[in-house]
């Protein structure tokens, strides 16, 4: 379809309002790249005199908080993996149309919750409660999945009656008040199984029969808090890349007899897979660059431990607490600047190589003909 | 229309004019009256977060006396005082620790002559435990050898368990958890070198930004010990009474903080950019002399820090 003609006395116009426009945005464009290539080249050169100082040194310092970023960075991973794909599969595939209207930009505007509220609530309010009540937290986290598949199970073998009054569409809906009730389960048992198993204080086992230390601000409370502020970019982008994957693929393996289960594992998965995975690396880049959580929930201890019950320290939040007082020239400062230039670089690879994929996913639909 | 274009016009002349004279009348007025009755000015101030606090009540309290006076505070940590110093940025270096050497040979080498310390209040680090905790009081080798690796101040072996304080005790058990303030604070370095005898930290203390948070921290964790400035406590925690050399087992309080007996206890300073002979100008004499005041040392005392001792209240740089 041609767009309607203008009369001719307009168009000249028309064209010097388009390049003034081509031309903004072109300048907006190269602007930016400039801007990145001159943060770039800034942290090069400022982190060019560490070399005179002796590189051992600076390893020696950088390489726990490199360590404690990558611990953040994957503990938030493993929580909010399993949970952001698990909900943009079940959103974009099964869910009702009308339900999924409205619980899909509930969850994208949790993205809008600033970081230093979730670190605050995370390092003030549930860390001291995780560390009195260690053993519920860890049955929670355990029971609350397992929970949801027994609820699946109950729900596969129960009449044909009950699975009309609750339809699978709306189990976002009708599952809350199981896990609520589960959670209250799991609370109220908790105290119980700690005394039959553990002798009444999980910590303290822990700690005489596996020496293991209790930190009370951890990693496991730092992938918590990060987890709940990245699952909304992981969900986001991968219910948009599973959503758009053409109808008539869907449609045309469940006339060829797929179930819907079937369609999504052997037709939506792969063909969005670029798409998820390029959502979960831009929810990487986020872990590992997030600072004001890490500041908040980690305790900011510089250490080389793999265990969840112990504090961690991020590149990101060394800087953030020690450059406003590092003396400008300094050893201090060219090694926060090191650390900047090492984040840079990371979360710049990751967020290329996830556009890249993107793209790629975006012309293999065209070429499949989406009609999106 | 045309008739309320005019109208606007004039309207727009008539209040120009009634401006104009009003700025003429303001002009009269300053020249004629302002210069002899009172003092005015900007005073800067660059220098310690732990005495932004204090600094804003005194800069408060120097607007009441003084409407025209006006103190900007920049709390950059005390390591920016000097530095703000030295390049003729501001008159004012308010720290919380004294300054090193080679920041005074900096100072030295850009003027010619050693910036002036005043001592305007007293301060002290206190190590704290959850308020329920059993401990009574630590020694010096016990502090270092809770907290550092190096044992410098003649512990024996580190100590890393509650039960090697509390043997009998059956809460607080395990590991000790560590709370102290960040690498570059000054809380850190002064711990550092006084409680630490200068040795090095352990490193899994855990590192807050702020001595409220160490605090905190230390208020909902029962087996935990931490150190933070006198002016957060709280009645989460409890502060140890620490044994100095005689044996004697010394609770902070504002009378053995004034008087040094409590061994972790410091001074705040002022660093006075003032060529040796010469007189400050009125302002800054004025905010001198507020700090020294009774009034300006019941700032302190609200501010949470201690007030200087009778004996120590001179102001040491009133014009002669």
């Amino acid at each position: 379809m041609t767009p309607p003609r203008l009369p001719l006395s307009r168009q000249p116009l028309r064209l010097i309002h388009d390049r003034i426009a081509t031309g903004l945005i072109t300048a907006g464009g190269i602007g930016v790249l400039l801007a990145i290539l001159a943060i770039g080249v800034f942290l090069v050169w400022e982190t060019l005199p560490l070399l005179t100082f002796g590189d051992a040194l600076s390893l020696n310092t950088l390489s726990p908080l490199a360590w404690g970023t990558l611990k953040a960075a994957l503990a938030a991973m493993l929580f909010a993996t399993p949970i952001a794909l698990g909900a943009a599969m079940y959103s974009a595939l099964f869910m009702s149309a009308r339900l999924r209207g409205r619980i899909k930009p509930m969850l994208e505007l949790m993205e809008a919750i600033p970081g230093v509220v979730v670190g605050f609530i995370a390092g003030l309010l549930l860390a001291p409660w995780v560390e009195q009540h260690l053993a519920s937290t860890l049955l929670v986290l355990v029971w609350l999945p397992l929970s949801a598949g027994l609820a699946g199970m109950l729900w596969y073998v129960a009449s044909a009656k009950v699975r009309q009054w609750l339809p699978l569409s709306w189990a976002g809906v009708w599952l809350m008040p199981w896990l609520a009730i589960m959670i209250t389960l799991a609370l109220w048992l908790a105290p119980l199984l700690e005394h039959a198993w553990f002798g009444g204080d999980l910590r303290r086992m822990l700690d005489q029969q596996y020496g293991l230390d209790y930190a009370t601000r951890n990693a496991l409370i730092v992938g918590i808090a990060m987890g709940f502020a990245v699952i909304p970019s992981i969900y986001s982008l991968a219910e948009d890349a599973l959503a758009d994957v053409p109808a008539n693929l869907m449609e045309g393996a469940q006339a060829l007899g797929a179930s819907r289960w079937q369609a999504l594992w052997k037709v939506a998965l792969p063909t969005a897979g670029p798409g998820v995975f390029s959502a979960v690396m831009i929810g990487a880049g986020r872990a590992v660059g997030e600072t004001m959580i890490v500041v908040m929930a980690s305790g900011n201890t510089a250490l080389f431990s793999a265990s969840p019950f112990e504090g961690l320290r991020s590149l990101s939040a060394s800087i953030a607490i020690e450059l406003p007082e590092a003396s400008p020239g300094g050893m201090t400062y060219h090694l926060l600047i090191f650390a900047a230039l090492a984040l840079f670089l990371f979360t710049f690879l990751v967020n290329t190589l996830a556009e890249v994929v993107r793209q790629r996913l975006r012309q293999r639909y065209q070429r499949l003909g989406g009609n999106r | 229309m045309k008739g309320n274009r005019l109208t606007r016009h004039c309207g727009r002349i008539q209040r120009c004019y009634r401006l104009l004279v009003a700025i003429a009348w303001l002009l009269c007025c300053t020249v004629a009256v302002g210069q002899p009755t009172s003092v005015s000015g900007t005073l800067g101030a660059v220098g310690s977060d732990t005495m932004a606090g204090l600094m804003l009540r005194w800069g408060e309290a120097l607007d009441h006396r003084h409407p025209d006076i006006n103190l900007q505070f920049q709390a950059g940590g005390s390591a920016s005082a000097p530095t703000a110093l030295v390049a003729g940025t501001t008159r004012f270096g308010p720290m919380s620790r004294p300054m090193s050497d080679t920041e005074r040979q900096q100072f030295i080498e850009r003027y010619g002559y050693p910036p002036r310390e005043l001592k305007v209040a007293r301060d002290a680090l206190l190590l704290v435990v959850h308020r329920h905790n059993p401990l009574a009081s630590l020694t010096r080798e016990q502090a270092d050898a809770i907290f550092s690796t190096s044992l410098d101040c003649g512990g024996l072996r580190p100590i890393r368990r509650w039960e090697q304080l509390l043997p009998s005790e059956q809460w607080p058990y395990g590991k000790i958890a560590l709370h102290g303030r960040n690498l570059a604070s000054g809380t850190h370095g002064l711990f550092q070198d006084r409680a630490l005898c200068n040795g090095q930290f352990r490193r899994d203390i855990s590192e807050h930004p702020g001595s409220s948070a160490v605090i905190a921290a230390v208020g909902e964790s029962p087996n935990a010990m931490g150190y933070a400035g006198y002016n957060h406590l709280n009645s989460m925690v409890r502060a140890l009474p620490l044994i100095d050399d005689t044996g004697h087992a010394i609770r902070p309080s504002v009378a053995t903080i004034q008087d040094d007996t409590y061994p972790l206890s410091r001074d705040l300073y002022l660093y006075v950019n003032l060529p040796p002979g010469d007189t400050l100008p009125p302002a800054e004499q004025a905010f001198i002399e507020l700090i020294f005041s009774e009034e300006g040392q019941q700032i302190v005392q609200a501010a949470g820090f201690v007030p200087l001792s009778q004996a120590q209240r001179q102001p040491p740089l009133l014009a002669p």
